[in-house]
Formats: C-alpha cells, structure tokens, sequence
C-alpha cells in the first residue's frame, strides 16, 4: 500500500507540470464483473502515472487484472468508479466519435496475438490506421512503407499475415501500432504467443522505436526475462499494485533471478 | 455507476477536449475499397451467400416468366398453338387454386433464403469478432462497420441476382419455347417481361441487404475490447 501512495502523492503536485509529463494518470480505478451472479474484483482501486517517454511494464500472474487495466487506460472500457486521462483528458468525458479519435491519433494497440487483419497486406495493415484517421492514400502508403522498412519487413509489404511467422506478424502490428505517431504504444502481452528469442527481439525493438517515435510505451507481462527495457515495473496482484519498482532497483532483482536460477 | 468528474478534473478535461477531435467518416470509396477486398479474400464464405440468393432468384424469375408467357401464348396464341394445347389439357393459364400455391412456394424460398442470408451473415460478424474489434481499436467508426457490411451483402446480392435472373430466364425461355413452338418468341411480351425484371432485381438486393441489417448492427455494437481477448 505504500507503494501505492507513492504513486497517487505525485498527483498532489503541481497541475500544470502534470499537464506537461503525464500521458496516462489512473486514478482510484476500480472494475468489477459480474460472473454468474458472483462480483469479480478486477481492480480494487488503482492509481497509476505513467510519464511521458517511459516505458513501464505491467507484471502480475494470470487474473492479477492487467488486461482490465490495459483496457482502461486504452480507452476501450471504462471503470466503474475512478478516472482514467489519457494526455490529461478524462476518457469518461468523450463520445463515441471523440473515443474513436482518441484510439486512432492517441493510442497504438499491440496485442497478444497480433490481430492483423487477415485478407490484407502487411502494407494495407499498416494502412488502415492511417486512412480511419483521414491521411490520403498516397501518403499512408508511403509512410506505412517507411514503418515497415523501420521495423525490418521492408521486403515483406505485400504478404499477407498468413504468410508471415508471429514473429514478423507481430513487427507488422509494431509497425501499425506506430501508424499515426500516437502518444502511447499499449501492448498486452506482446511476446506472449512469440518464443522467447522472438519476443526478446520484439522487445527490443519497441525499446529502441521509443525514442525513435517519443512515445510512451506500456506493456503486460509475467515473463521477468521481458523487463529488461522497463524504466519501471508496476507489480499487480489481485487487482491492486502491490510494488513498483524503478530500472535501478530492477537490475538487481533481475540478476538476482538470474543468478538464482543457474 | 456513471459519475461525473469532480471539479478539480473537469478543469483539466475542458482544457483536454480541445485536443480530442471527433473522427470523421471514412469515404464511401475507402469504404467501397475495403469491402470489395473483404469479398475478393473470402470467396468461400462469400459464395454461400450468393448461391442462396442466385437460388432464390432463379426460382422467382423462373416462375413469374412462365407464367407471363403462359398468358401471352394463350391470349395470342395462333388456333394452331391454342389447339395443340387444349389437346394437351392446357386451356387456361393457372386456376386460383394452383396461383395461391405458387405464390406460396415462392414466398417460402424467398423466406429460405432470406434466413440463409442472415445466417450467413450472422456467422461471418461471428468469425469476425476480433477483426471488427481491431478496427475499432484502429479507429473506425461504429457507422464504417455497418457500411462495410452493407457493402458487401449489396455486392453478393447482386451478384447473385444478376445469376439468379439469367439462370430463371434461360430456364422459363427453353421451357416456353418447348411447349410453345417457335411462336413464342412472336409472343413475347417483351414490356412485361422488362418490368419483371427490374421487380427481380429489387427484389434480390432488397431481400440481402434488409437480411444483413441485423448483422451488420450487430457487429457494429462489438465492443473494442473483443480484439483483447486472447482466445481463438
Ligand atoms: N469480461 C469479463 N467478465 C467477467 N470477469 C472478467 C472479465 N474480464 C476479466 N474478468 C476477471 O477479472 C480478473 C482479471 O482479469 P484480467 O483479464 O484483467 O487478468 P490478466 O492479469 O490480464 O490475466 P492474464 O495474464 O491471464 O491475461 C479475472 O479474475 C477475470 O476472471
Ligand atoms: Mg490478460
């Protein structure tokens, strides 16, 4: 609990700075499902500031809430009770026009299993966020092509996703998370269907895409061995952040795994 | 549980909405483009709804051509024709009797494939969970996917019309022109014959894209959050 304290303290600071750094700032967060009757506590109230530029990954076993929490702060559910901003804006304020927006200009999803749409192209993938968001085809062909080209597929544009392995497929997605320079790449387990030497390199990728792109990158996992690019690591048990460890604290606990594992 | 945002939020939200716009519509000819890919790419699925429609249109083209040409080779016929016929027991077009039959046969294969087409349709937004649910999350509108699979059903619909037509044509012209002789063509009410055409047409687009409404209104209602889930 003390951790979390830590985390919403920072809201107390001054707004205007708050305006300036942080891109994503859950507060009180809560979700419960019904599920036959019985009320599922997704998340007991999270507070979460994520920075801008930061890499945060998301760490917590199987049902800990992460996905729920991904779906808030991405702006495709909204809590029962707390407040999600995305860029300072709460995402309960806006309509459905106003979401769409949000997630096409705002927000690169990346997901576990890739979702690409499969009867088109790599090319047309990447696309596709470019055109909803109204960029004439000309452009968004070139710049889908450059995208590719930048994470590696340049000789791949016109396979379909069926005839890429995941791990291209998931650089493809990479690509089309980037589409139209959002403020936040959000990946839900984004190694998770990808063998460890493919996800690692997928991994990162989106570390080095971060500064290319100065974007702010959150990602779930409960792989330790997919921290290595966080800047922190927000632990989530049972719906509640229970430690949040900066890169510095981190390296020791990965070398103390890694050590303890040998 | 909706709550509204206390003040110290709706300072910064009011200063936020102006960096959220409202997305706009695609254009119908984007839209055009991507529905024609997603029939092109799913032939197969594609099919099963167009040979439903072609079926269903055959037979309404089929009957309602005979019967015009039935009635135009026994109003014109020459006494040659009209004998021959009455040798074979053939002496007036339809009675009442037969006519209510037809006409109920021919509102069961328009209900068959009516429900053929929705099911159809229903099942391709099933497939399609996750895929529509990534084009939300991509940014398309709840409006874009109702217009894609508008779209699409209108494509396939008049595909299979077109089909259906020619098919219900050939078939009532060889049949007439067995039973009638060379007269037929003679007797052709050609008019008529067009005005029906046109009632087909409007019947087999008519008939897919009111059975894709339900479909494409379901899909349209698929929450985002579908892309997330980690099955299938
Ligand atoms: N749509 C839903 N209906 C009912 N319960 C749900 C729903 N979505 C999630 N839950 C429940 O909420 C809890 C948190 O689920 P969530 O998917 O966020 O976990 P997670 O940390 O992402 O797990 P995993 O690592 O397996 O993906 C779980 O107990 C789950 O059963
Ligand atoms: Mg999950």
């Amino acid at each position: 609990m003390s951790n979390t304290e830590n985390v919403s303290g920072q809201q107390e600071l001054d707004a205007a700075e708050l305006l300036s750094t942080h891109v994503i700032r859950a507060v009180g967060v809560r979700k419960t499902y019904q599920l036959g009757g019985e009320a599922v506590h997704a998340l007991k109230g999270v507070n979460l500031s994520v920075e801008r530029g930061e890499y945060v990954s998301i760490m917590g076993p199987s049902g800990s809430g992460k996905s729920t929490l991904f779906n808030m702060i991405g702006g495709l559910d909204k809590p029962d009770a707390g407040q999600v901003f995305i860029d300072e804006v709460d995402i309960a304020a806006l309509d459905t026009f106003e979401l769409a927006w949000l997630r096409c200009h705002k927000i690169g999803y990346i997901f576990q299993t890739f979702n690409l749409i499969p009867v088109a192209s790599a090319l047309e993938n990447v696309m596709m966020p470019m055109l909803f968001g109204g960029m004439p085809e000309a452009d968004a062909q070139d710049k889908a092509a450059s995208l590719l080209e930048k994470v590696g597929l340049g000789h791949r544009v016109f396979h379909k996703p069926n005839q890429l392995s995941g791990g291209q497929q998931q650089r493809v997605a990479v690509a089309r998370a980037l589409a139209n320079d959002p403020a936040i790449i959000l990946a839900d387990e984004p190694t998770g269907n990808l063998d460890l030497h493919t996800g690692e390199e997928i991994i990162r990728m989106l570390e080095a895409l971060k500064d290319d792109f100065q974007v702010t990158i959150i990602t779930a996992t409960h792989d330790h061995k997919m921290l290595a690019a966080s800047d922190r690591v927000v632990y989530l048990t049972d719906g509640e952040i229970t430690d949040i460890k900066s890169r510095d604290e981190l390296h020791i606990q990965v070398g103390t795994i890694a050590g303890a594992e040998q | 549980m909706k709550k509204q945002s206390p003040q110290g939020a709706s300072a910064s939200s009011a200063a936020g909405r102006r960096r959220v716009q409202r997305q706009r519509q695609l254009s119908f000819q984007k839209a055009v483009q991507i529905a024609w890919r997603n029939i092109r790419q799913r032939l197969g699925r594609s099919l099963l709804v167009t040979i439903g429609i072609i079926l269903a249109l055959a037979f309404l083209t089929y009957i309602l051509y005979s019967d015009t040409i039935t009635r135009a080779a026994l109003r014109g016929g020459s006494p040659a024709l009209l004998d021959s016929l009455a040798r074979r027991g053939m002496t007036t077009v339809n009675d009442a009797d037969a006519r209510i039959q037809t006409r109920w046969m021919l509102g069961l294969a328009l209900l068959v494939s009516f429900v053929g087409i929705l099911n159809s349709m229903l099942l391709s937004v099933t497939e399609r969970f996750k895929e529509i649910g990534t084009m939300k999350c991509l940014g398309a509108l709840d409006s874009l996917i109702v217009e894609l699979f508008l779209l699409e059903s209108t494509f396939q619909g008049l595909v299979g019309t077109v089909a259906g037509i020619l098919i219900g044509v050939a078939l009532a012209l060889s049949e007439g022109a067995r039973v009638y002789g060379a007269e037929m063509w003679e007797l052709l009410p050609v008019g008529a014959l067009f005005r029906l055409l046109g009632i087909c047409v409007l019947v087999g687009v008519g008939l897919t894209v009111v059975a894709a409404l339900y479909p494409a209104w379901r899909a349209a209602k698929m929450e985002p959050v579908e892309a997330m889930r980690s099955e299938v």
